[in-house]
């Protein structure tokens, strides 16, 4: 079990608190642009919802250069408790930039929930401090399933724009939904709701120096609760806006974190998805409405590339992970891409390629951080593929689109079995995709 | 005559007596020693092939490319490396041995270079054992970069990274076997010199063009919204 020490300047903190109903924990790193509305919206929502109850925001910094700590200090509300606190990190930890630009996220988490767990709060709330559209009552719908409705875990539910969140779309939600048999749309999102049981259950595990804590803190989350038979529900959120990532951000390495950390813990809770067949959904909770949308624009063209240059020049290296009949398919739309025809990954193509590299990423026939960035090409094929398909369709044909891919994923876990073991043949036959009715 | 005859015959058979009587106990002795080394090799190389499994070894000449390398099937199992470096080890063990026991300076001074070469020869093939897997791995790792990244070419940058590693590794060995030394890094030096100013001119007169555009792309990609795709999950 992780040790329950607080650092010494958040024990004198809980001492002077000594208890609170609610936490709310903002992680942040160089946030001075957005970290003030964010604990704003955190004050506002609890003033004007949990009136009654006492509560904690808790702004856990990763070694911040700009005036992130400053800006969470003008926002602070007059006669409430704020702990500003710095999240210890080791050399390691400031080297490696995790996706969401936050060094060390889950040693900022693991500092909330331990100051939840010692204020002995009944709800506790993480947001990211990047938001743009954070409003109060989003504190409300992240408190309020665990605090009233005996939920341990509550998942964000965003409306986004049909091209934003591909890498959720395409790889995450599917993945996730079809391996633990529950329909949580966002298992990435980075705000969620946690009930006090579930925040023990954190603590518990032995998890907190890894590279999940570095770069998967969200999904890890997310699949303990699932996998582990929490109560687990969403809350519509509206848009999710946030502060522009740095550009230079790297696709691949973002590959690698998110995905490889998905197919770490597919190794630790092989026992549940084996056995688990089919989706349930997961109720959802707030009003929902339509928002505008951010336009997203997308360069087909130079994803295809992307794509040929892949089938090119990285055989060898799929081949290593590939099933022979996957790779000749694969070479056969890059030859055709080539030729000027459409590239279309079908929906069975990309659940066996998925698929294959994750019993690859079991097998370590190379290493594991080649593997998942040689998916890059491939990834890059698939949204550019979706893109094409799905250029006339409103979101709620997208909507459906994205189902069908995950009823794909659904159909095609006997094969994952199978390749799981390490045998080649005896793929099932593939059956039609169902077509499905929007929810 | 007769008498001749007959002494020279006698002395024959007596030198020959002497030459058997010299060198035939001890030939027995290598050849049983031989024998003996060749029976242990093949004991010891039957036992590893059925003892010993090698799991972790084995997945680290996959992982590394070591196995793809020496072995294009990717078959290679280090169950075998072991087996037979044990069974040519001991062999050769048996072989000086044996040619120890005739104790003259040739043999002796075959049996003391080959002990006196032995840790340097270990140290040479750790070298370029270790040469062979970094060549493999960071080839790979600037074949799937530059895939991603866009770079032209990357086969053939993994090759040059894989090759220049290799020599680096070559040069090493070369150096510590005492062989040829100036030779190898003066070869070096002057390929490493010229890869680095032919690097220079091509970047600077033939290959601008391709560079501008590469640059140019990045830039695009940059200010263009698209990236806004990639950076959300």
């Amino acid at each position: 079990m992780a040790s329950l020490v607080l650092p010494e300047e958040a024990r004198r903190a809980a001492e002077v608190i000594k208890q609170a109903d609610i936490v709310i924990g903002i992680p942040s790193y160089n946030n001075e642009r957005t970290i003030a509305h964010v604990v704003r919206a955190a004050y506002a929502g609890l003033a004007k919802y949990f009136p009654q109850l006492t509560a904690v925001v808790v702004n856990s910094d990763g070694g911040s250069t700009d005036a992130t700590r400053e800006a969470v200090i003008s926002a602070r509300v007059e006669d409430s408790h704020l702990l500003l606190l710095d999240t210890p990190l080791g050399g390691a930890h400031r080297l490696s930039f995790p996706y969401h630009g936050v060094p060390g996220k889950g040693s900022a988490f693991r500092l909330v929930f331990q100051l939840a767990s010692t204020l002995g709060a009944k709800a506790c709330a993480v947001v990211d401090s990047d938001l743009r559209s954070i409003t109060p009552e989003w504190i409300d719908l992240l408190v309020r399933p665990v605090l009233f409705a005996g939920y341990d875990f509550v998942a964000p539910y965003y409306q986004r724009h049909k091209y934003d969140g591909t890498i959720t779309n395409s790889i995450v939600y599917p993945l996730t939904r079809s391996l633990y048999g529950l329909s949580v749309r966002q298992p990435i999102g980075g705000e969620f709701g946690i009930s006090a049981r579930l925040v023990s259950r954190y603590l518990e595990r032995d998890v907190w120096d890894t590279d999940v804590a570095r770069y998967g803190i969200d999904i890890w989350m997310t699949t303990v609760a699932i996998a582990e038979g929490f109560r687990v529900c969403q809350s519509f959120l509206g848009a999710k806006l946030h502060d522009a990532k740095d550009p230079s951000s790297d696709l691949s390495a973002m590959l690698h974190q998110v995905v490889g950390s998905v197919f770490t813990l597919m190794q630790e809770y092989e026992p549940v998805w084996w056995e688990r067949e089919g989706a349930r959904p997961v109720e959802v909770f707030g009003f929902r409405f339509d928002v505008g949308l951010d336009p997203i624009n997308v360069d087909v063209a130079r994803m295809a590339r992307a794509f040929e240059r892949g089938c090119e020049e990285l055989g060898e290296v799929w081949a290593l992970a590939l099933t022979p009949d996957t790779l000749a398919r694969l070479r056969a739309l890059g030859r055709g891409c080539r030729l000027g025809q459409p590239l279309h990954v079908d929906n069975e193509l990309w659940t066996r390629v998925v698929y294959e590299f994750a019993c690859a990423y079991r097998r370590q026939p190379i290493s594991r951080g080649h593997l998942m960035r040689s998916l890059t090409p491939l990834y890059l094929a698939r949204v550019a593929s979706f893109v094409i398909e799905t250029q006339q369709m409103g979101p709620a044909e997208v909507e459906t689109e994205i189902e069908n891919l995950c009823l794909a994923f659904e159909q095609q876990k006997p094969y994952l079995r199978t390749q799981w073991n390490g045998k080649s043949g005896g793929a099932p036959p593939v059956r039609p995709e169902r077509e499905v009715v929007t929810p | 005559m007769t008498e001749t005859f007959r002494r020279v015959l006698e002395d024959a058979i007596s030198r020959l007596q002497s030459q058997v009587t010299t060198y035939l106990p001890p030939l027995l002795a290598a050849a049983i020693m031989l024998l003996g080394a060749w029976l242990l090799a093949s004991a010891l190389r039957w036992i590893v092939y059925r003892i010993f499994k090698g799991l972790t070894i084995d997945k680290f000449l996959r992982q590394s490319g070591l196995a793809l390398m020496i072995d294009r099937s990717g078959r290679l199992r280090a169950t075998r490396i072991v087996a037979e470096s044990s069974y040519w080890g001991i062999l050769l063990g048996g072989a000086l041995m044996g040619l120890s026991v005739f104790n003259t300076d040739l043999t002796m001074q075959v049996a003391q270079g080959f002990v006196y070469l032995l840790p340097k020869l270990l140290a040479s093939g750790a070298i370029l054992l270790a040469g062979a897997w970094l060549s493999q791995f960071l080839g790979r790792s600037m074949l799937v970069w530059s895939v991603n990244e866009g770079l032209p070419h990357p086969r053939r940058l993994a090759a040059l990274v894989r090759t220049v590693i290799l020599f680096v590794a070559v040069v090493v060995v070369a150096d510590q076997m005492n062989f040829a030394r100036t030779v190898f890094l003066t070869a070096f030096v002057i390929l490493f010199g010229g890869a680095v100013l032919c690097a220079v001119l091509a970047i600077a007169l033939g290959a601008a063009g391709s560079v501008r555009r590469y640059l140019e792309e990045k830039r695009e990609a940059r200010e263009s919204g698209e990236r806004s795709l990639w950076s959300h999950l």
